[in-house]
């Protein structure tokens, strides 16, 4: 028996929804088999990882926290992704847009007034912005890769942050440890749902996704992005400009995820330190694509990635699991996706021999 | 032609279907040693699959294939050699930055020294009179010469039978002549021909039998010389076909859209520029520009839609409007739209629907767009009227672009440009791939757009639709106009020579190179 892949007459739609869910079960079962065979309790790990945020309600505001950040990055993301604008470096964005952020914090930490984090925020965006426009500059002008210069800047954020914490910005009061002031009450996050550390960044994560939806479902900003992404001659002849949408693309992206920045400075850690990345930038790029590019699909894919980071944590003190091992299971889940994706486009079908020409009349 | 020898090619029954379709249904026919032997339908009819399972590239659902009196089975393409089946293909396989003798060498499916190699193409091409250095780099071919490494990497195999699929669609009338005189002498030879083509003179020209195809079907097989052409499109479309409506005592108003030393840089590594192309269209005239393929028509194309700028703003004016520093969409409200030659990815995105398809173009004067916001609605309207309109076959205007067939998806595009009334309209290649009755509807709505004043360019590479339907014509060569002139002052053995950029002493040359 031999099985040959077929080209479909149309993108199957139900393979489109069915091969994001059908990567996160297989990487629930390969995990399982692989952890097994390197001497860990393969089952256990997969039902501490995946399932126990979701059983255990205790754990449902830290969710709501690490899912936060990834919704309001991938959603840039996917915006960029959909133009075939391949912004990697969305950690560097944040993490810039995060130090504008704190920037402002520390310049007005002496003062009050609900005006304080709202001028954060603008900073933040305005931020990741900025970081964004250099590679946006260097692809228009230079026709330089953006592959290459977004995820090196990320490199450069990173010393910047260690700069500043270390140097200038360092807290006067905090005998030399390398961190910022604490940012005062009104810096900081309002708590929205009393009684959890559930921020105002959550809600903003679902604005953030409802309104992109609404723009690319049905906007003109949206249509622009899409065919630009899909065939470069056509958005031509349409009359949308390729260098602009670039730009778009990658204002889009890097201001969204210096808002992620500034939300998570201003909120779970409410001053700047130095192991202030964690790799949302990078991990909401898994999210954006398990997400299908599309922003509803991106919050619960933003979810299932936050159940791997809770999960992660979870068994590591229950069954010493190693951390790192959560990023196996997210790359996997992109591997098994990008792969599943073939199934969209092409079906599967048994061959059976054919019959010699004459057999059959 | 010995009619006790046995059949060279004989067919029997053969049967593809594919999810949907059945794209051959029972096809019977045979090819005599020394014939040519023509393939008609229109696109769509089953002519490509067919040729397909000859040379070995598919298999039949059902049927059977005889070679010589005996049944073969084309397990692939080098089984079909080994037997003697050559073929040249529409799109050529070549690679551009590879000189001939390199691009055969690829192409043999035996290891053949250099040297050897070289003296054989050397023969075939005395043989047959075919001009080819075969040391030249293949960027720097035209397209007739690029044929002629096909056909020469076909004859080094001494085939028994030659398909050839559309093979005149990107040549000038004087190397169709020469391609013609390369076939008469081969088919002398023994070796039989299977010509696939809608052109339907050049299968009366040069065709001993004609095998009509409709929706996979067999229709008819039969003398194209006891045949006219309109009988033989008639059997094609299975119709009655309709002729062009002109209305009577027609005059053509002022000149309306007027484009004047319009250049383009160079735009790509293998493109065409465009080199001070002046010319002026009147109210309900239609300008055709001819010319062969890679002369420069994408690049007037662009330059003319907007999707290159002009230097000036004065270079493209439309009623007195200079129009040359607007992008396609200024250019649109402005009332001039425009149709390019490649459907899938530049007029229309397979990937999208129909009526998202008509936003890409129609938004702005259509009203399909406030305050930055898609009216669905009105393009969901739009869709469906082009689609009744032209009778396009779709499911509807949610239909994705993609699903159409060329010809339908061309209706639509035409259908989505004309109703919008512009009052330029620039078109390449406006029936390209379409079948005989979709091309006479698409001509007739030409017609009709310049009967209400519209200006209207068509740029084609086929002579006979630009003489139907155009009241002036120019040519375009190596991104140059040559000035306009009108219908019936003009023969097509003049417009052939400037299509091929023949003057004075290139034109001796190839004489005396070239016996044809």
């Amino acid at each position: 028996m031999q099985f040959r892949l077929e080209k479909r007459q149309e993108p199957s739609r139900f393979m489109l929804y069915a091969t994001p869910v059908a990567a996160v079960v297989l990487t629930m079962v390969l995990g399982a088999i692989i952890f097994t065979t390197i001497g860990f309790d393969g089952v256990g790990a997969v039902r501490e990882i995946f399932l126990t945020p979701l059983i255990n309600p205790l754990k449902w505001q830290d969710l709501a926290v690490k899912a936060s950040p990834l919704i309001i990055i991938a959603v840039g993301l996917s915006i960029g992704y959909r133009a075939n604008v391949w912004n990697i470096g969305a950690e560097g964005q944040y993490i810039v847009g995060a130090l504008a952020g704190t920037g402002v914090a520390l310049a007005t930490w002496e003062m009050t007034g609900w005006w304080l984090l709202p001028l954060m925020i603008i900073a933040g965006v305005a931020g990741g912005m900025a970081y964004a426009a250099v590679p946006a500059l260097l692809r228009v002008k230079f026709k330089v890769n953006e592959i290459l210069t977004t995820l090196m800047l990320t490199y450069v954020s990173v010393q910047l942050l260690n700069y500043l914490v270390l140097g200038p910005w360092i807290n006067p009061t905090g005998y030399g440890q390398a961190q910022t002031r604490l940012f005062n009450a009104d810096q900081t996050l309002p708590y929205i749902i009393p009684g959890t550390i559930v921020q105002l960044g959550t809600p903003i994560a679902l604005i953030v996704a409802l309104v992109a939806w609404v723009l690319m479902s049905k906007s003109m900003f949206g249509f622009q992005i899409r065919v630009v992404g899909l065939a470069p001659h056509a958005a031509r002849y349409g009359g949308f400009s390729e260098n602009r949408t670039i730009w778009l693309a990658l204002l889009v992206g890097g201001g969204l995820a210096g808002l992620a920045g500034v939300l998570e400075v201003a909120g779970p850690f409410g001053r700047m330190v130095p192991s202030f990345p964690t790799n949302y930038g990078f991990t909401a790029i898994i999210v954006a694509f398990l997400g299908r590019l599309n922003p509803l699909g991106i919050v619960v894919a933003g979810i299932v990635l936050a159940i791997t980071f809770v999960g992660g944590q979870v068994a590591q003190t229950t069954i010493g699991l190693p951390f790192p091992a959560v990023g196996l299971f997210q790359a996997m889940m992109l591997f098994l996706l990008l792969a599943g994706d073939i199934l969209v486009r092409y079906r599967l079908r048994r061959v059976v021999r054919l019959p010699a020409a004459g057999e059959v009349a | 032609m010995d009619a006790s020898r046995p059949f060279r090619l004989e067919l029997t029954g053969i049967t593809k279907r594919f999810p949907g379709v059945v794209a051959n249904d029972h096809v019977s026919f045979s090819v005599k040693p020394g014939e040519i032997h023509a393939l008609l339908g229109e696109n769509g009819a089953g002519k490509s699959t067919l040729v397909k399972m000859i040379y070995g590239i598919m298999q039949p659902d059902g049927g059977e294939i005889g070679w010589d009196g005996q049944k073969v089975v084309m397990s692939n393409p080098k089984t079909a050699r080994k037997l003697g089946i050559g073929m040249v293909f529409q799109h050529f396989s070549l690679f551009e930055a590879m000189t001939v003798l390199e691009n055969i060498a690829l192409g043999m499916d035996a290891k053949i020294p250099a040297r050897e190699l070289e003296a054989g193409i050397r023969k075939v091409m005395d043989e047959y009179g075919l001009v080819l250095d075969p040391h030249r780099v293949v960027s720097t071919l035209s397209v007739g010469e690029r044929q002629r490494i096909e056909i020469v990497r076909a004859l080094l195999l001494n085939p028994k039978l030659l398909i050839m699929d559309e093979p005149t669609s990107v040549l000038t009338p004087q190397e169709v002549e020469q391609l013609f005189g390369v076939l008469r002498k081969l088919a002398v030879e023994g070796c039989s021909i299977l010509y696939i083509s809608h052109k339907l003179h050049e299968i009366k020209a040069l065709c001993h039998t004609a095998t009509i195809l409709r929706a996979g079907k067999l229709v008819d097989t039969c003398d194209p010389g006891e045949e006219t052409s309109r009988s033989m499109a008639e059997k094609m479309i299975g119709a009655s076909l309709k002729d062009i409506v002109r209305g009577e005592g027609r005059e053509l108003g002022e000149a309306k859209f007027i484009v004047s030393d319009l250049s383009t840089g160079k735009l790509g590594h293998f493109d065409v520029a465009v080199e001070a192309v002046s010319f002026s269209v009147r109210a309900g005239e239609i300008l055709g520009i001819a010319g062969v393929a890679g002369n420069g028509q994408n690049a007037l194309l662009n330059a003319l839609s907007g999707e290159i700028l002009a230097h000036d703003a004065s270079d493209v004016t439309l009623d007195g409007q200079p129009l040359g520093r607007l992008d396609t969409t200024g250019r649109r409200r402005h009332g001039l739209c425009a149709v390019p030659e490649e459907r899938n990815g530049h007029a229309a995105i397979g990937d999208f629907s129909l009526a998202e398809n008509t936003i890409l173009t129609a938004r702005d004067r259509m009203s399909m767009v406030v305050m930055g916001l898609i009216n669905s609605g009105a393009a969901r309207t739009y869709t469906g009227k082009v689609i009744t309109e032209f009778a396009v076959k779709a499911l509807g205007p949610a239909a994705l672009a993609g699903s159409l067939s060329g010809g339908n998806l061309q209706k639509y595009i035409m259908g989505r440009e004309i109703l919008q009334r512009p009052s330029v309209l620039i078109v390449s290649q406006p029936t390209w791939g379409v079948d005989a009755g979709a091309a006479a509807a698409i001509h007739q709505a030409l017609v009709d757009l310049a009967a209400e004043g519209s200006a209207i360019v068509v740029i084609s590479q086929d002579l006979d639709e630009l003489l139907a339907l155009c009241d002036t014509m120019a040519v375009i060569n190596n991104g140059r106009l040559s000035p306009s002139m009108p219908v019936g002052t003009v023969t097509v053995e003049e417009i052939g020579l400037l299509m091929g950029g023949v003057h004075g002493e290139k034109a001796a040359e190839d004489t005396h190179a070239v016996p044809a």
